[in-house]
């Protein structure tokens, strides 16, 4: 097996102290960061999402692969720096203004974390004035959720707000909830909507195109 | 902190009758046996009975409590059953509750084309080997009663399908003392020897007298000649509200009841210690359309009731679970196995069986046996109730916990979730979305697919060459008979 190979196994069975040795040993080897984020790590990912998505995976699995990843992450981030690789995308997530429900929101943040992405966690409650900031620090994607059907037209204000704001063409709009659906998401000019996290992390690399 | 006492969880336990209904039930059925008494034509059981203390009466048999006591005192507590390999899979004893399929049915639903269709001889086989496959049956029947062979053979035929298509305890049906004698040497041969079968014994005799009050030679016959060979055996009348018992549910225990011991006196007689499972069904007959009712809510009251006189006697119990009026397997089927099941599992009866049926037990099908097997699985995570300990109250993890930010990430979940939880294997959880993609199959389309994998995948260990050959020679001479 090889170098990298071990490394996405590592992660793939959550074994985050063998991930993070099996990086370190990659790095000694002289294999770029960038080689062990895309080939190791996020491959990985894309699978364990992949083994969630097919039934054979549960959210706890998912989840300690997760935070192997994210160990194995926190390693290489100097490295990457160093050779000038540029994070995947920056992911602004929170739960919209009304909505209090944060255990889906978070899921869904740390299988993005998971994919690669930098995340903000806006938390939850979040109005549109703190969208709009964190799209004009950068954010690549601002990713809302909702659990009520009553607090779901906030979704609509807040885009209107970002192309009132003039900031539309610059951010990807992912919304999801369990009330949400991809017709609603199409109807408030959403850009990509999911059902569950680990295809919302899908989603969000086939939205910035990496 | 000491070590200090667990709380173990409370399990919890259903109970239908009280001391006193018992005690009234029990005295009863005491005056049923020595003042009503029994008719029986069986001259080798009859001179058993009156030579122990039983009285002609006319053309009744009366049998005084003496005999019932004795009767009790020496019939084991419990029945060990063997896979046909030799390992004890199925300790039949208060307290433990095994699940099984059910005997003989006319019609099987056909798992390939949905046809209703007579049983053949490869039903048994096919119901057996899916049967072996499954985590929470633990015993097999026929299911099946074939058309497709000779009427005088086809019990033998059934025990035939039923060892070739599995290897875990079985319980039978016989037509007459020349069955039981041929499957005997069938299992002597599987066995090894007839003091391995007497000592594993791995099939177990379900004989029915006639309710009310009818004690046929034949069926007599049947439990002397088990008591002969130390083989274990049921009697199981069916003293079924508004036929063969007294409409009122009291009235059929009581009767049940006496038509039971009967043949537990007579095993006693014949042996002291043979191995005998207690036990009676009570379906209702129904008023509408005169179908002995596998669904109705009396049965399982029936059973439970069973259960607190089988406690009271101190011995392993027969009951039924899993098996509905409907044609179909629909919600009907589901809601009806659900009741009947968790019933057996919570009055903790012993052998569970009829557990697939459909159509008030003329019927069965492979998708009704997958999805019972799915309800058993979820009935006994409710019946090992709630375990309360350091680890499960978790206040560290509360403790832990953002107001508002949930459970599912803490570490707590993430060690102990795979034992927490009770997971689905055909019952369906997916999104909508992720139903309507895969096909938007209902329970039954699933339950189908996975017998169908089953039926295609599974191996059940063959039989010994030994073992084949003593078949061979057993039809052989039957066969040589009819010519």
């Amino acid at each position: 097996m090889s170098l990298i190979e071990e490394i996405r196994q590592a992660v793939i069975v959550g074994d985050a102290p063998d991930a993070k040795a099996k990086v370190e040993q990659a790095l000694n080897d002289n294999l770029t960061a960038d080689t062990v984020l895309r080939e190791g790590l996020i491959d990985a990912m894309r699978e364990v999402g992949q083994l969630f998505e097919e039934g054979d995976f549960f959210v706890p699995e998912m989840l300690i692969a997760a935070r192997a990843m994210k160990g194995a992450l926190d390693l290489l981030k100097p490295h990457l720096v160093e050779e000038g690789v540029e994070p995947l995308g920056k992911v602004a997530i929170g739960t919209v203004k009304g909505d209090l429900h944060d255990i889906g929101k978070s899921l869904v943040a740390m299988m993005m974390e998971g994919a690669g992405f930098e995340l903000v966690d806006l938390g939850v409650d979040v109005s549109p004035d703190k969208f709009i900031s964190v799209i004009q620090d950068g954010a690549d994607i601002v990713a809302m959720s909702a659990l009520l059907t009553t607090t779901m037209p906030n979704m609509k204000l807040i885009i209107e707000e970002i192309e009132a704001a003039g900031l539309r063409e610059q951010v990807v709009v992912m919304v999801g909830g369990a009330p949400v659906t991809q017709a609603f998401a199409d109807q408030i000019g959403a850009d990509g909507y999911a059902a569950d996290a680990s295809s919302a992390a899908r989603k969000a690399q086939e939205l910035i195109g990496r | 902190m000491t070590q200090q006492l667990s709380v173990p969880t409370l399990q919890p336990f259903l109970r239908i009758l009280s001391d006193e209904q018992i005690q009234a039930i029990h005295i009863a059925t005491l005056e049923i046996l020595e003042k009503i008494g029994v008719e029986f034509d069986d001259p080798h059981g009859k001179s058993l009975l009156l030579d122990a203390g039983a009285w002609e009466s006319g053309d009744r048999v009366k049998i005084p409590e003496k005999l019932v006591n004795d009767a009790i005192q020496n019939a084991p507590s419990r029945i060990p059953m063997y896979t046909r390999l030799g390992e004890l899979t199925m300790p039949l004893e208060l307290g433990k509750v095994f699940f099984g399929s059910g005997s003989d049915v006319t019609f099987v639903r056909d798992v390939y084309t949905g046809e209703r269709r007579r049983a053949i001889a490869q039903d048994v086989v096919d119901f057996a080997r899916l049967a072996d496959a499954l985590d929470n049956i633990d015993f097999v029947m026929s299911m099946s009663n074939p058309v497709d062979v000779p009427p005088d053979d086809l019990y033998l035929y059934e025990f035939i399908g039923i060892v070739r298509g599995s290897i875990k305890p079985n319980v039978y049906t016989v037509k007459n003392r020349r069955d039981l004698e041929d499957i005997h040497r069938i299992g002597v041969a599987i066995a090894g020897s007839e003091q391995a079968l007497r000592e594993k014994p791995f099939f177990l005799l379900y004989p029915e007298p006639i309710s009310p009050l009818l004690m046929p030679s034949e069926v007599i016959q049947k439990i002397l000649f088990c008591a002969e060979k130390g083989i274990p055996t049921a009697f199981v009348p069916s003293a079924n509200p508004g036929g063969g018992g007294p409409i009122t549910l009291a009235g059929a225990l009581a009767l049940g009841n006496a038509e039971c011991l009967v043949g537990l006196i007579l095993t006693q007689l014949v042996r002291p210690g043979t191995p005998f499972l207690y036990g009676f069904n009570t379906a209702s007959l129904d008023m509408k359309t005169t179908i002995v009712s596998y669904g109705s809510p009396e049965w399982s009251m029936g059973m439970a009731a069973c259960n607190d006189l089988a406690r009271h006697y101190n011995l392993p119990v027969w009951g039924f679970g899993g098996a509905t009026d409907s044609k179909v397997v629909d919600a009907q089927a589901g809601a009806e196995y659900t009741f009947s099941l968790l019933t057996a599992l919570l009055s903790r009866t012993t052998l569970v069986h009829d557990v697939g049926y459909i159509e008030y037990g003329a019927g069965a099908a492979m998708e009704a046996l997958v999805i019972a097997d799915e309800i058993i699985s979820m009935a006994r995570v409710f019946a090992r109730g709630i375990e309360v300990n350091p680890t499960t109250l978790a206040l560290d993890a509360i403790a832990r916990v953002k107001p508002g930010a949930g459970f599912l990430a803490d570490d707590h979940t993430l060690e102990h979730w795979r034992e927490a939880q009770w997971k689905p294997n055909i019952v369906d959880r997916s999104r909508y979305q992720q139903w309507d993609e895969k096909g938007r199959q209902d329970m039954n389309a699933r339950a189908n697919a996975r017998a169908r994998d089953i039926l295609a995948d599974h191996q059940t260990p063959p039989l010994s060459a030994e073992a084949e050959a003593a078949i061979a020679d057993v039809l052989g001479q039957r066969a040589a008979v009819r010519q």
